[in-house]
């Protein structure tokens, strides 16, 4: 038990090493990468690995006599979350979504010091002593509270409501609903139906299975699978429609979406918000091919209502290439980010 | 003794002439020392990469480089014809960001990924700012990085080789060991002073904005290349993702840039002069208010953007000039430029990157003080071929692929010039839209969401359109021009500095259908345009921001400073009730 506890307590110190290097900018927030698309996961197993640590370190200090009361445990704790998520998490989150998790923080520390009557005794008891004022260090405090406390509701209330120029939050619908049919070079394409022409295996069939088999490997640096180069003078059907997608997107998506297709390419840094990720799980891996077709015919101006038009620059490619070259793209796209258009069954 | 004593303070004189003499003496020759520049010391090349690491580095290259550097790595995949700069061209061992002396190879060594101490392994990690290389950190592993690089070294670097002892040297400047010198002002002092005695102002212009000699300068390939603007270090290729650095100046100062016509300063400079102008350009970097650098945004490496443009209240009229207290006091926005690539003809290369903002108003008009870095001041000669109104321009797009000859970096120096502009643009009725809508960027979006456009000239013209739509020709709003006041345009030394007065407009007596009423405490959208009339700028090919708000700071209101007061007289009060409280539950305790 002990000695699994000494291990917990371990963690938990270097726990706070590393957090305390993030905060002094000593070590790089970014030394421990967030994976992409798994980061609520990854941050719940990381408080998790905390507390445990911190249970391990909270019992080592108890049996070397040196025991934090619960009032200091439960205030420490909730100061170590918020310290967390601000200098932890990367790319950072806006102030807003903190103090949701904040609060949220704050309950569960709350819930956790009042579990039974006993300690919620245990937490109490240095509020009441202060309030109490036996001791002169009590009262002193007392005093420093009774004094300390409307000045600072005044500060905080004035400078809450001195004007200020924050942006506002503007909402909007990531993936808008798709019309049933779209109108492009003259053709109209039923989103349900229709499919990519290019999706062949060498002999000229739409064959998804071949083709999904082709595809980037997952995992770090998502690279081709040996052997499927679409660079390869000899390659066929789909493969080879993907290098001339790549060429397309090279010659004309790049500038935006970036040239490792994660919407930071660049001109992306002027954009707000900046352009689609398309490596992101959350992006074109949740959609239907037809859906990438009609949105890179219509671009930003095609968007429906709910989509927000004025927040996408996006081209109606349908301007810029033929409906060929919008397949290829999209076919390379997927080809790309190792991700495999959804269907409709 | 008196003898002996003045021969012992001769002795004390000779040995301190000595000890002069032997420092001088000392700085001399290692200027010379066996060829090698102060700063510098003899490297090895690092051996050759195993087989295995060039085998995995070719589905590295041929997954995500290709696009770019071509399949001979020639830099003419098919992405390159768009790009300016190009894509860089292996096949000669040419690199720019290096620790070695000017015209060796940059330092690689596939077994060591250590920063600072592989120059290619930085370059793929950290990326090449300002260009289309993207950092590739955080997306290929170290690993991946290297074994990319190993077959690159090897298979596509074809007029020379990193393992070859007989042809090739390393000499290598030693950053570790040579500490930054503080900048001092009066280390300030002499690096504005070496500037121009090392002629470095004939190239990046006198105030570094590179515009000394913009386009006239090639690089080894024939293409044009321009000086770099010190005022965006942001935008060094040798940054590093670390703009603020001195030492990456100071890095490119004493090696050079190999390709270019940047030469290093190693053989003509001493170690401390060279600390001097690093710490001197380095001070000419962008800062905010504070003097302290720009927060970078991790996610763009650019500076961090805030999209609202706050708006400062002054009595009276609105000054003139940039050097009033005012204009000073006024908070500065960087506004990101890119290139309009939604619609032809579309702008792949926008030499306009940003754009400085300010902004006040009185109780009549508002002004933007914009500034933004233009290395030449154009203006079309003769009269343009089209009306002012025209949107639908006849401007030719830069075809996909060309070949080197017909590409965008080719290209550079003979574009027709036209008019440097800018323009404002507001939505006519933004208090009206339904919540989720604004009209579109590019012109707005129809005649029901119409904008506001206010656009200067370099030929001195001001005018104000109606835009309703990207394809739509602009309607002029004639009378209206006569409100608007170009308080000061002028090109100085690669910068622009242009002061546009507009009225506030009002529902009363402004016609509300065509112009952007601005409301004190309200969010208006603003949008900017820019054009570079020696980039071949004109109509759609321009230079477009986001949706930024102008944000007109309303003067404090009383209950500011009323409210707080009385909410700490209430916790007064509460603590008071609190302790009461307390006190007599005790007693009744006790009792």
């Amino acid at each position: 038990m002990k000695a699994l506890m000494s291990i917990g307590a371990l963690v938990g110190v270097v726990g706070l090493l590393l957090l305390a290097g993030m905060i002094f900018d000593i070590i790089p927030s970014n030394t421990i990468r967030l994976v992409e698309g798994y980061m609520p996961m990854q941050m719940l197993f990381e408080v998790g690995c905390y507390v445990l640590g911190f249970t391990g370190l909270s019992y080592m200090l108890n049996a070397m006599g040196m025991g934090i009361p619960r009032f200091w445990q439960g205030i420490g704790f909730w100061i170590f979350f918020l310290l967390y998520i601000k200098y932890r998490i990367y790319p950072p989150i806006p102030f807003s979504v903190r103090a949701m998790y904040g609060t949220v923080g704050l309950v569960a520390v709350l819930m956790w010091v009042s579990s039974n009557e006993e300690d919620w005794k245990k937490f109490k008891q240095p509020i009441l002593n202060v309030l109490d004022a036996q001791t002169g260090f009590n009262k002193v405090l007392r005093y420093v509270y009774l004094i300390a406390l409307p000045i600072l509701t005044w500060g905080f209330s004035y400078n809450a409501m001195m004007p200020k120029s924050e942006e506002p939050i503007e909402l909007r619908t990531v993936h808008p609903a798709p019309p049933a049919s779209t109108k492009v070079h003259g053709k109209t394409y039923v989103l349900q139906t229709s499919l990519n022409p290019y999706r062949v295996n060498p002999e000229g069939k739409y064959d998804q299975e071949y083709t999904n088999s082709l595809i980037v490997e997952q995992g770090m640096g998502r690279l081709m699978k040996p052997n499927a180069n679409p660079w390869d003078e000899k390659a066929e059907g789909y493969l080879k429609y993907v290098r001339e997608g790549g060429e397309i997107f090279f010659q004309n998506c790049h500038f935006c979406h970036g040239d490792n297709l994660n919407g930071r390419g660049l001109h992306a840094f002027a954009f707000n918000p900046i352009p689609a990720n398309f490596t992101d799980p959350g992006t074109i891996a949740q959609l239907q091919e037809t859906f990438i077709f009609w949105r890179v015919a219509k671009g930003g101006i095609g968007l429906p209502n709910e989509g927000f038009p004025w927040a996408s620059v996006m081209p109606p490619w349908e301007q810029h290439l033929t409906v060929d070259e919008i397949w290829k793209v999209i076919l390379f796209e997927y080809w790309h980010t190792g991700y495999y258009p959804r269907t409709w069954d | 003794m008196q003898n002996s004593g003045t021969q012992k303070a001769g002795l004390m004189r000779s040995i301190a002439f000595g000890a002069v003499l032997m420092t001088v003496g000392m700085e001399i020759p290692a200027f010379a020392q066996g060829g090698i520049p102060e700063g510098f010391k003899k490297g090895e090349l690092a051996a050759p990469p195993s087989a295995e690491m060039i085998e995995a580095g070719k589905r590295v290259y041929f997954t995500k480089c290709v696009w770019c550097h071509g399949v001979d790595g020639a830099g003419d995949g098919p992405g390159a014809d768009r790009l300016w700069p190009r894509p860089r061209n292996f096949n000669q061992g040419t690199f720019k960001i290096r620790h070695t002396a000017s015209g060796e190879l940059p330092l690689f060594d596939a077994k060591k990924p250590v920063r600072g101490q592989n120059d290619l392994f930085d370059t793929v990690t950290h990326g090449l700012p300002g260009s289309a290389m993207p950092p590739w950190e955080g997306i290929l592993t170290e690993e991946q990085r290297l074994q990319v690089l190993a077959f690159v070294t090897t298979q596509l670097v074809k007029d020379r080789s990193f393992t070859d002892k007989q042809s090739e040297t390393q000499t290598i400047l030693n950053v570790a060991e040579l500490k930054p010198k503080p900048p001092t002002e009066e280390s300030l002092k002499r690096g504005a002073e070496l500037i121009v005695e090392k002629k470095c102002i004939e190239c990046h212009g006198l105030e570094g904005r590179g515009d000394g000699n913009a386009f006239n300068l090639k690089d080894d390939w024939g293409f044009s290349i321009q000086p770099a603007n010190w005022h965006k270090c942001w935008n060094f290729r040798g940054s590093r993702q670390d703009p603020y650095n001195v030492v990456n100046i100071f890095r490119t100062f004493s090696t050079g840039i190999n390709g270019t016509p940047m030469p290093s300063f190693a053989d003509n400079t001493t170690i401390d002069e060279r600390w001097d102008i690093a710490n001197f350009v380095n001070s000419l970097c962008e800062r905010d208010a504070d003097g302290k650098p720009l927060p970078i945004d991790p996610l763009t490496d650019k500076p961090k953007i805030d999209f609202v443009i706050p708006s400062n209240l002054v009595e009276g009229e609105i000054p003139a000039d940039i050097e009033a207290e005012a204009w000073k006091n006024a908070p500065r926005r960087y506004v990101a430029m890119g290139g309009q690539i939604t619609h032809k003809p579309r702008n792949f290369v926008n030499r306009i990157d940003d754009i400085w903002v300010r902004s006040l108003y009185n109780d009549k008009s508002i002004a933007y003080l914009l500034e933004w870095d233009d290395r030449t001041k154009s203006v079309a000669e003769g009269k343009l071929p089209w009306a002012p109104t025209e949107v639908n321009i006849d401007i030719p797009e830069q075809e996909p692929a060309t070949g080197e000859e017909g590409s965008i970096a080719a290209k550079q120096n003979n574009y027709p010039v036209y008019n440097d502009a800018i323009a404002i643009e507001t939505p006519v009725k933004w208090k009206e839209l339904p919540a989720p809508i604004k009209p579109r960027y590019l012109f707005g979006t129809n005649e029901q969401f119409p904008v506001d456009i206010v656009k200067w000239e370099a030929d001195g013209s001001i005018r104000a359109f109606k835009g309703t739509g990207w394809d739509k020709d602009f309607e002029e709003r004639d009378n209206y021009e006569e409100h608007l006041k170009v308080l000061k345009s002028e090109w100085k030394n690669g910068r622009w500095y242009v002061m546009i007065e507009r009225p506030l407009g009002n529902k009363k007596d402004q016609d509300y259908d065509e112009d952007t009423f601005f409301e004190v405490g309200q969010y208006i959208p603003t949008v900017f345009f820019a054009w570079d009339g020696h980039n071949g700028d004109a109509g759609r090919k321009m230079a477009v921001s986001a949706f930024y708000y102008t944000f007109m700071n309303p003067p404090i209101p009383q209950e500011t400073y009323i409210y707080p007061v009385v909410i700490a007289v209430g916790v007064v009060f509460l603590e008071g009730w609190v302790l009461t409280r307390r006190a007599n539950k005790k007693k009744g305790k006790t009792l």
